[in-house]
């Protein structure tokens, strides 16, 4: 999952050369053999070497509060939505429903890689929404459509419909 | 462990037993003392009171109604109870709804149906202590006579349906008396569900109203509900008969069941069994064969699913309809999309009471139509839920989800609240249902929803011997089995189609309602035959 992810990363950074990984470990954390220094480890921290490779280092954030965000987000999505249950796909899609009720993309005006592998991880969530429940977390379903419209972006995953118009409007049924 | 052992535990055991029994019975013998003197202390009371009673003709347990006399007396019903009767002293019959002691007064609300007033006893130069004492230890739920004049009140009075008046009872009778405890309280049936969790009020669930029906039917929720159906049935009828239809009567034991036999009530009948009638399909058909034109029948029909869910009952009314056709099925289809706007507009002119009712414990949107009804195709509506993101084959049937889903979609796109699906795939339908001419994979058939659930399942019957008998064939139904109603249409049949509507669905998602048990009076499901 995470290799596929790093891969679609690559694309959209406009990366030439594909790299090779390996994992390690049960839950099969990425490796990146490194030519010039150590192995990287973890999904973090290659997507963070990616960005830098492609002199994209805008997508790490602006300024020390930006960055700061995006490592936030970056490090939520490996530690909460990757090894999420059932039982908290509620909550997490509550929270960034609220979290999200005012911003455009997840650093606030600026899209970042956060929201890259933020889509990449609650894809997998979206999908098995119904539309009702699509609605009802409305601004993160507003968000995941945004990203995964936005140039480059979404590569090997599946595009998800999402209505533009409510339609449960008033008391539910 | 030897027996002795066993002799003295169970001694000890006894003694033990005996001494908690001793205590017991002290207490209880303490409790009765204290009650025979409560008794007789009230029966003092009671005795030195009664003589100066001036009042004791004016009130008490009437002997029971046996029609010993023909009283010359005009009972007010408690709906004309308006200003408009301010200062006249009328008689009136209605339950003791609530009751509740203030010193020298006490205050009655009286209901009667789904309309209450506040009555209230003084002591004064009409009633004396002792009749305020009684009207106050009236039960709840007791039917009382009541002479009483109305004065109008300054301030309405929020709770009652009358609110510009009350009564000053003068005479209170009770003619039947209800018991002390009741197996539920009005108040808490009628709860909407959000209230009662916020100020820690108990709620009474569906199965313990259903349980307790005839209380639970006393409701004001219920007297509507009950009301607005009893409406539909008549503005059914009505429209109907206005048309030129001709009301039959079918028989409901039958010797085949019409669609398939899986979901039917077998019943022994002598020394065979027989069926009970899922539908009158075949017989309102017959009746177009002998030139009826136009029938419909109203009665109950039989599903032996075993499905427990919010919209399925084992028996339920079922408006059915039949009519021949000129040329094309839509003429059945207007025919009836008209009836059915009929009874919404009556409703809606007519029973708005109701409605508010209804919805002051089941909120819901007021339910919208168009005029004339919107008519989709099938495929269209393939097409719209393909549009929302929702797989499903051109030629499935539609489950229930994607039923309700579909219902929004037309809300957002049409707002109605009522629509014709047109068209269906001719394999999701019986085998009397007549084949697309321009697509056989298609049928004349539509079914009619409202709020995204279905009310009506209807099509164009095939009107030909032959191909009924090759799409019978086609289903494996025995031959043998249908024959008198294959024959039927051997001697010129018109064309013709129908459809038929349940009335406790057509209410229930009239009223937006969430559970067809509501609507249904004493409803069956597989699990409920009781009441």
């Amino acid at each position: 999952m995470a290799l596929r992810e790093l891969a679609s990363l690559e694309k959209y950074l406009g990366l030439k050369k594909p790299n090779k990984y390996s994992t390690q470990g049960d839950k099969k954390v990425p490796v990146l053999q490194n030519n010039n220094g150590p192995p990287l480890v973890g999904q973090v921290t290659i997507a963070c070497h990616l960005v830098k490779e492609a002199k994209r280092a805008e997508l790490l954030g602006d300024g020390a509060e930006g960055r700061a965000v995006v490592q936030q987000w970056l490090e939520y999505k490996v530690t909460k939505l990757d090894c999420c249950c059932k039982e908290d796909i509620k909550t997490i899609l509550k929270d960034l429903n609220l979290y999200l009720q005012d911003k455009v993309y997840l650093a606030g005006n600026q899209f970042t890689v956060a929201d890259t592998l933020m889509y990449y991880g609650i894809h997998p969530l979206i999908v098995d929404l119904a539309i009702q429940e699509k609605e009802q977390y409305v601004n993160v379903t507003r968000w995941f459509d945004h990203i995964q419209h936005y140039p480059g972006v979404r590569h090997h995953l599946p595009p998800v419909v999402v209505l533009r118009n409510r339609i449960y409007t008033g008391r539910l049924h | 462990m030897t027996k002795e052992d066993v002799q003295g535990a169970t001694e000890e055991e006894q003694q033990a037993q005996s001494k908690k029994a001793l205590k017991k019975q002290q207490k209880e013998a303490e409790k009765a003392a204290k009650k025979a003197e409560k008794q007789a202390k009230q029966a003092a009371e009671q005795q030195s009171t009664e003589e100066d009673d001036f009042a004791k003709d004016r009130y008490g347990v009437s002997a029971m109604v046996q029609s010993q006399q023909k009283l010359d007396r005009t009972l007010v019903r408690v709906q004309d109870l308006t200003a408009e009767k301010a200062d006249q002293l009328i008689w009136l019959r209605a339950r003791v709804h609530t009751s509740r002691a203030k010193g020298k007064q006490c205050f009655l609300v009286l209901r009667q149906q789904q309309f209450n007033v506040q009555a209230l006893v003084a002591v004064g130069d009409r009633a004396s202590k002792q009749m305020v004492k009684f009207a106050a230890n009236i039960t709840k739920e007791s039917i009382v006579d009541v002479e009483a004049a109305v004065r109008k009140v300054e301030q309405k009075i929020e709770s009652c349906s009358q609110q510009d008046v009350e009564l000053h009872i003068e005479r209170i009778f009770v003619i039947s008396q209800a018991e002390a405890r009741l197996p539920l309280q009005l108040e808490d049936a009628v709860r909407p569900d959000g209230d009662g969790e916020e100020e820690g009020r108990a709620t009474v669930n569906q199965d313990t109203k259903l349980d307790n029906r005839v209380i639970d039917l006393r409701t004001t929720t219920s007297q509507a509900i009950f009301r607005l159906q009893s409406g539909v049935c008549q503005l059914f009828r009505d429209t109907l008969t206005q048309k030129g239809f001709v009301e039959i009567q079918t028989p409901k034991i039958i010797s085949a069941a019409s669609e398939g036999g899986a979901n039917v009530f077998t019943v022994s009948y002598f020394k065979t069994s027989a069926y009970l009638a899922q539908s009158p399909q075949l017989y309102k058909q017959m009746c177009i064969c002998a030139d009826f034109d136009k029938v419909f029948c109203v009665g109950p029909v039989f599903r032996a699913e075993d499905s427990n869910t919010h919209r399925h009952l084992t028996e339920f009314v079922g408006l059915d309809i039949e009519m021949a056709f000129n040329y094309h099925y839509h003429e059945v289809i207007d025919s009836i999309t008209d009836t059915m706007v009929q009874i919404f507009k009556g409703l809606r002119d007519n029973f708005q009471t109701e409605i508010q009712t209804v919805n002051k414990q089941f909120p819901s949107e007021p339910f919208k139509f168009l005029e004339p009804t919107l008519r989709l195709e099938y495929t269209e509506a393939v097409a719209m839920l393909h549009e929302a993101g929702v797989e499903m084959g051109d030629e499935d049937d539609l489950s229930t989800p994607n039923e309700k889903l579909l219902g929004r979609l037309v809300k957002e796109k049409y707002d109605t609240d009522f629509y014709v699906l047109d068209k269906y795939p001719l394999a999701v339908r019986p085998f009397y249902t007549m084949p697309d001419p321009n697509n056989p994979k298609y049928s004349n058939s539509y079914d009619m929803f409202m709020r995204g659930e279905e009310i009506l399942s209807g099509a164009q019957r095939i009107h030909d011997a032959q191909l009924l008998t090759d799409r019978a064939t086609h289903h494996q139904i025995d031959l043998e089995k249908i024959k008198a109603y294959i024959d039927s249409f051997r001697y010129g049949a018109p064309p013709h189609g129908g459809g038929g509507i349940g009335l406790e669905r057509v209410c229930m998602l009239y009223l937006g309602l969430h559970n067809v048990r509501q609507t249904s009076m004493f409803p069956r499901d597989p699990k409920r035959l009781t009441p």
